[in-house]
């Protein structure tokens, strides 16, 4: 008995041991592939790239059949590449049929199992606060974009904005990734397209029958809520909801609520503490004032997303502090109900005591999501044509119009999406994205500074809200766009414990039975900070700040 | 001995096809249990995935210290045992009282459909059964319709955001998904019982009552021990499908558990050794309960799983 039990245990051990030689030969060998692979393209770099045309794009010279697979870090992407008209008619077109992959899971699990593996899809699109971010290119896992249009396609750099390359580009001089939805200053000014989404939603009808209140002041907000309550609170049916703050704790009454408030992100050179500042701390003491005399409930803390649409979806929400691009199927649904008036509109939110206008945030050149090209890639080649024939005019005409004469007609010049494909956008959106995979359902590399000018134009019920927007976004604005560590460096666990910390920290505030309470809570919570790291947080941002300024000032 | 050893492997020879299922089943215990062992000493490290393993750089208890200092870690370990301790000592006992109460059902064809339905919910997933949940807990939910109009609470509450009842909301719900899934071991326990020893009973006039505390609770005790032990060993683990979808930023001071812990803090930034160290520290407690537990049942019930 016991020599069987020894021989089970000899086996284990040799099984484990056999594992872990396993494990440490795949890793010796996947370093040396990446050595490798890098040294090629060094050498490559020197000898092909007199073979290369500079003015013309490389992925007109290949269209022979290759697959590449696309990782897109959002787990709701719901697309597939193949089935619509535009991703059949770019396949045709340039050779190349993409897969479309999603994470199951958490967008960063996934990506680091692939890491491991060695096994990444060849496209990769991720958002740069995603802690995986800095891996892929500090880790190697990626291609210099640079290295491989010097190779491959130098026509890449003439469809690839300047700018957004020089904000991209990293501290050891290479550009990893390029990004869709990049927004440069200028742009923004010249178009009037700001890609800004924050505004502050009331639901009209309502709005109008209490005969449109103030609700710009801490007592305007006030007495709103109280007027409501007394008189509307059952409306038209339904039982009314006063406030909605979206993302609840972490941002509807944080940034958000700073935005409309005008605090400032910098006072002479140096980050300013937005959450300190007076008039944020007035405001959220209106809402502690507001819940206390039970004007508002904490709902919006605790609603499941679903929770949330189905009361949008009804028009149950009185006012919002809402991102309008969250509102377009809502109010779609509400203008075509039987109230036809209770869409939400965009009014003048919340101000800071001075009356400043708000700073609602615009898009930067950050972007949304940037595209990587992995070393897992057999066709790198190809991979960077097609970014560079995606990111050309042709390329995003092709994504968002279609064929011509099929989707869309040439209208003096000018491309024109058909009219009945403009109605099924309303109608049957299924189709429209599932079956033709027109406008935004290839967002992967969407430039909205191109393809805005031919985007139909919407119901008035959302332009409104657009529009209200882009009127008050604060064009400067977007340098600051995701200046918080990511990743596991010290500077990040803090930031990220600060902010875990806010979350929970806010609704106690809102919930805090007086103001002397609010105070004692508020300034433990700022105890709290210092003893987490906030000296960290604010010198990691202050100098990101600084490198990015200095960046844009070259 | 030799000869016993050779007898064995000539006995293991001989029934070599049942033998040979049980290979797939040791051939995934080594691949997903065991090797994984080895990845414990990143715990010990600060891993960075790009690199390989044994070339990171070694930081000892830095990991161990950076929690074993956290106030927070300490609120999750609160938290965990909270739920945990309402789970076992009355929670632990329900399946084994529905099962009792099922064992007496005289209609066969009732009995079969009530253990049907009872079971029925623990194949939903927490991300659907939480979200009936959150509808029902809501403002204008089954719940505080029935409690409004029954005039238990003049107007709706939010049961979810109120920190002091996610204690009794997990365990509540826990068990209303899984009693009848956690009483069918206890059927089937019950269903081995030898009939002879209720027909004796009859014999000596025993009532029903006197059965089921003298004979089917009595056989069914070594089962009811190993439940207890794999149960208490398990106090410091939790559902994190459960709580992650029932927890919000109102509730969480009460919500978060150590599993949820690992997750914030650690994975959910890349952090591997961190989340390791701290399921390493947790494992070890764990095993230590296991050994008390059994330890305590042997000397007690006669009762062990070791």
């Amino acid at each position: 008995m016991k020599k069987w039990k020894r021989l089970a245990a000899f086996v284990m051990a040799a099984a484990m041991l056999l594992g872990i030689a396993a494990c440490s030969e795949a890793e010796t060998s996947e370093t040396a592939g990446g050595a490798e692979s890098s040294a090629e393209t060094g050498t490559a770099a020197g000898g092909s790239e007199s073979a290369v045309n500079p003015d013309e794009p490389a992925w007109k010279s290949n269209t022979e059949p290759v697959d590449l697979t696309w990782f897109i870090g959002a787990s709701w992407y719901p697309y597939t590449w193949g089935d619509s008209l535009v991703s059949q008619y770019v396949t045709e077109k340039t050779g190349v049929n993409v897969e479309i992959v999603t994470p199951t899971g958490d967008v960063n699990e996934e990506l680091s199992l692939m890491m491991i593996s060695g096994d990444l899809p060849d496209l990769i699109s991720l958002g740069s606060w995603e802690s995986s971010y800095n891996t892929l290119y500090e880790g190697g896992y990626v291609y210099a974009l640079n290295e491989l249009a010097d190779q491959y396609d130098p026509y890449f750099y003439n469809v690839v904005d300047g700018s957004v390359i020089k904000w991209h580009t990293k501290e050891d001089g290479n550009l990893y990734c390029i990004p869709n939805d990049a927004y440069g200053e200028d742009q923004m000014r010249e178009t009037g397209m700001t890609a800004a989404t924050q505004t502050f939603l009331v639901r009209k009808d309502l709005y109008e029958d209490m005969g449109s209140p103030d609700m710009t002041t801490p007592e305007g907000f006030l007495e709103a809520l109280r007027l409501l309550k007394n008189e509307y609170s059952t409306y038209k049916g339904e039982v009314i909801t006063p406030f909605y703050a979206q993302g609840g704790s972490g941002y509807g009454l944080s940034t958000f609520l700073q935005n409309f408030l005008a605090v400032p992100y910098e006072v002479d050179g140096t980050l300013y503490d937005r959450l300190t500042d007076p008039d944020y701390i007035e405001w959220l003491k209106m809402f502690r004032q507001a819940y206390e005399e039970g004007l508002i409930g904490i709902d919006f803390l605790v609603d499941s997303e679903d929770q949330v649409t189905e009361k949008a979806n009804n028009g149950r929400y009185f006012c919002m502090l809402r991102e309008w691009t969250g509102m377009q199927e809502a109010n779609t649904i509400l203008a075509q109900s039987e109230n036809p008036d209770s869409y939400y509109i965009a009014i003048d939110g919340p101000t800071n005591a001075d009356g400043d206008a708000p700073m609602i945030f615009p898009g930067s050149l950050d972007g949304w999501m940037s595209c990587f090209i992995s070393k897992s890639c057999e066709n790198p080649d190809r991979a960077i044509a097609f970014l560079t024939y995606l990111s050309s005019e042709e390329g995003q005409r092709d994504i968002f119009l279609g064929v011509e004469g099929e989707t869309y007609d040439m209208v003096d010049g000018e491309p024109v999406m058909k009219e009945e494909f403009v109605d099924m956008m309303t109608t049957d959106f299924d189709t429209f994205s599932n079956q033709y995979g027109l406008c935004d359902t290839y967002w992967m590399l969407r430039n909205s500074v191109i393809v805005d000018q031919w985007r139909p134009e919407s119901e008035p019920y959302i332009q409104q809200m657009s529009d209200w927007a882009d009127e008050h976004a604060y064009i400067e604005g977007g340098i600051y766009n995701n200046l918080e560590p990511t990743g596991d460096s010290d500077a990040a666990i803090a930031a990220t414990r600060i902010n875990q910390r806010w979350q929970e920290v806010l609704p106690e505030l809102i919930t805090a039975a007086s103001d002397e309470e609010f105070d004692q809570i508020f300034n433990d919570f700022l105890a709290d900070r210092d003893s987490y790291g906030y000296d960290l947080v604010v010198e990691y941002e202050q100098n990101l700040l600084t490198s990015r300024q200095n960046l844009m000032a070259e | 001995m030799k000869r016993k050893a050779k007898k064995k492997l000539l006995a293991l020879k001989k029934q070599w096809q049942l033998q040979s299922m049980v290979i797939p089943g040791i051939v995934w215990m080594a691949i997903f249990c065991y090797i994984p062992l080895v990845y414990l000493i990143i715990a010990f490290m600060d891993y960075n995935i790009s690199v390989p393993l044994f070339e990171n750089e070694w930081v000892w208890f830095k990991h161990f210290k950076a929690f074993l200092t956290d106030d927070r870690f300490w609120r999750s370990v609160r938290n965990t045992l909270g739920m945990s301790v309402l789970k076992i000592f009355i929670g632990f006992p329900i399946p084994i009282l529905f099962a009792l109460l099922l064992n007496e059902i005289r209609n066969e064809k009732f009995k079969k459909m009530v253990q049907t339905i009872s079971y029925l919910p623990h194949f939903i997933s927490w991300a659907i059964f939480g979200g009936i949940l959150l509808n029902w807990l809501s403002e204008t939910g089954i719940i505080n319709q029935l409690m409004v109009s029954l005039g238990f609470q003049d107007r709706a509450i939010l049961y979810n955001a109120d920190p002091d009842n996610f204690w009794m909301i997990t365990f509540l719900s826990d068990t209303l998904k899984e009693t009848g899934w956690s009483a069918i071991i206890y059927l089937a326990a019950i269903a081995g019982i030898d009939p002879g020893l209720y027909e004796a009973a009859d014999l000596d006039g025993a009532n029903r009552w006197q059965k089921m505390w003298y004979i089917t609770v009595q056989c069914i005790r070594p089962t009811i021990a190993i439940l207890f032990i794999l149960a208490v060993s398990n106090c410091l683990g939790s559902n994190f499908d459960q709580i992650f979808f029932m927890k919000n930023s109102a509730n969480m001071p009460k919500a978060e558990t150590i599993d949820l812990y690992i997750y914030n803090m650690g994975l959910g930034q890349g952090r591997y050794s961190f989340s390791t160290a701290v399921l390493f520290f947790r494992s070890i407690i764990a095993f230590g309960l296991l050994q008390l537990c059994n330890f305590v049942s042997k000397k007690l019930t006669g009762e062990g799983i070791i």
